[in-house]
């Protein structure tokens, strides 16, 4: 009976299927991007040339707040509450509780992501039986697009986890994962386009805004924007197009550097709780 | 057996615990007293791993605690009431450590059963009184049947009942050859339910003698006369005479 990664995986498992908040996050998501996506979509439908698919990622823009929750809630459960005392006396060599807290998210939010891109599909059936269009999900990289949600979407959990377990308090952590990754973005290009003289035209506004798109393009939006885009219609204006597998990088290194940051703190440190 | 030798722990210019070496035999309840911040919560935490010794080594059964394999089935640990997560129930908490260890179920229940949380085991444990989270804890002490149990201030809110129970536990858990280590503020506790007392104060190891070798060396001839002298140069806190 000693402990093995899969033991602490199966414990792992026990600890966030038996709390309330990861599965009202769950289900607050898929309905979240339902509704987004309908929206959005129906509200194109009037338009002339409209197409049901354009609406598809619609809904990512805040469906992406529960993948990160929930993993800043994974991240950050052992500290807030003084679990990690149990938890790290049943499992001292510490990583394996990471290693397995890593995969249980992983996996939590996959099939959350499956859920929600699902009824993003289903959300534009509605809008598209309006103008008697048929939905084709096969063609024009759509299927490219589908997995680049799921994989966008889990990935963004698994950013939360790396941030909540490195900074162990749940609102800081919330605060800096939704910043990167909400804020930021939209900041920076307001920024831009306040700081850029609009007379000057498409060619004088080059330098800043180049700089800008770039920096966008390599936060966690902007990659995953990346991988929910067809190949060669991506990337942003001035900005590198790093295609899909860029853009998943890109996403990975932002799980990676947080992730290994945790690792590295909780291996090396005294564990105390965060209050 | 638990061994501490040469323990010492510094927070940048603080020394929390200091060159501190002692055993806890195996059959025996060891006591571990001493005022607030002497250390002792501090070296518990470092012989379970949670924190790392500056220099000196702590061991369970001559091997150091994070090299153990099945650590719950060698050691039990409660330090803290509040160690399960408020939105968990108490069923679940424990499941979910016993599950690190293959542990079955059956042995929750049985633990469950042992520390009378039958009623409350599926509330969440953000409604638990001190009390029934005490329980709790030592419930998750009991979990890998270990040999070693190390409990911090384990009648610490419990009703007379609860510290009644507390009490018989640990002697009959030291009567069937196992190690106890049991810190506690309350001198008349632990003359009640220890066989030996490990005294510390800011740190440093004031006495470590059985508690009739304590006693009969006092004037006062109570475990308490023996205690506030002995550490009368090393409390931190202590309030005014009262007037």
């Amino acid at each position: 009976m000693t402990v093995t990664l899969r033991r602490v995986v199966a414990s792992e498992w026990t600890k966030l299927s038996g709390l309330r908040g990861p599965a009202a996050i769950v289900v607050a998501t898929v309905v979240v991007s339902g509704l987004l996506t309908y929206a959005a979509a129906n509200a194109s439908s009037v338009d002339p040339g409209f197409d049901p698919i354009d609406s598809l990622t619609a809904g990512l823009v805040l469906a992406q707040v529960g993948p990160l929750i929930l993993g800043v809630l994974v991240g950050t459960g052992e500290f807030g509450s003084g679990t990690y005392r149990a938890t790290f006396t049943a499992v001292p060599r510490r990583l394996p509780v990471l290693a397995a807290q890593t995969l249980v998210t992983a996996a939590v939010a996959l099939v959350t992501a499956l859920l929600a891109v699902g009824a993003a599909v289903v959300a534009l059936l509605p809008p598209a039986a309006s103008r008697g269009i048929a939905l084709d999900l096969t063609s024009d990289g759509t299927p490219q697009v589908l997995v680049g949600m799921v994989a966008f979407l889990v990935g963004l959990a698994l950013l939360g986890l790396g941030v909540g377990a490195l900074l162990r308090r749940p609102v800081p952590s919330v605060v800096a994962v939704v910043a990167v990754a909400l804020v930021l973005p939209i900041a920076l290009v307001l920024a831009a386009d306040a700081g850029t003289d609009p007379m000057a035209g498409a060619a004088g506004s080059t330098s800043l805004q180049d700089t800008v798109n770039t920096v966008v393009t390599l936060l966690p939006s902007g990659a995953g924007a990346l991988l929910a885009t067809p190949p060669g219609t991506g990337g942003v204006e001035g900005a590198p197009d790093l295609g899909p597998w860029g853009g998943g990088l890109v996403l990975l290194a932002w799980i990676l550097v947080p992730l290994a940051a945790a690792a590295a703190r909780l291996r090396g440190r005294d564990l105390t709780g965060s209050r | 057996m638990i061994s501490v030798t040469a323990l010492t722990k510094r927070y940048g210019p603080t020394t929390a615990v200091d060159g501190l070496t002692f055993t806890a035999p195996s059959g025996a309840v060891t006591g571990f007293l001493g005022p607030n911040g002497a250390g002792k919560s501090t070296t518990m935490r470092m012989i379970v791993g949670l924190e790392r010794p500056t220099s000196g080594t702590a061991t369970v059964d001559g091997r150091p605690y994070a090299e153990l394999a099945a650590p719950l089935r060698t050691v039990g640990v409660m330090l803290d009431v509040r160690s399960a997560h408020p939105g968990r129930t108490a069923f679940r908490h424990l499941l979910a450590q016993a599950r690190t260890h293959g542990i079955p179920r059956s042995r929750v229940d049985e633990v469950i059963a042992l520390t009378g949380l039958e009623a409350v085991a599926h509330r969440r444990a953000g409604t638990f009184s001190l009390g029934m989270g005490q329980r709790l804890g030592i419930a998750g002490a009991l979990l890998g049947d270990p040999g070693t149990l190390i409990l911090d201030e384990p009648v610490n809110g419990l009703d007379p009942d609860g510290v009644l129970w507390v009490r018989d536990l640990v002697r009959r858990l030291a009567a069937e050859g196992r190690t106890v280590l049991l810190s506690s503020h309350l001198m008349h506790e632990l003359a009640l339910c220890a066989d030996r007392v490990v005294v510390i104060g800011q740190g440093r190891l004031l006495a470590d003698a059985t508690v009739p070798e304590l006693v009969d060396g006092t004037e006062g001839g109570s475990l308490e006369e023996a205690y506030l002298q002995l550490t009368a140069g090393a409390v931190q806190y202590r309030g005014g005479d009262v007037r």
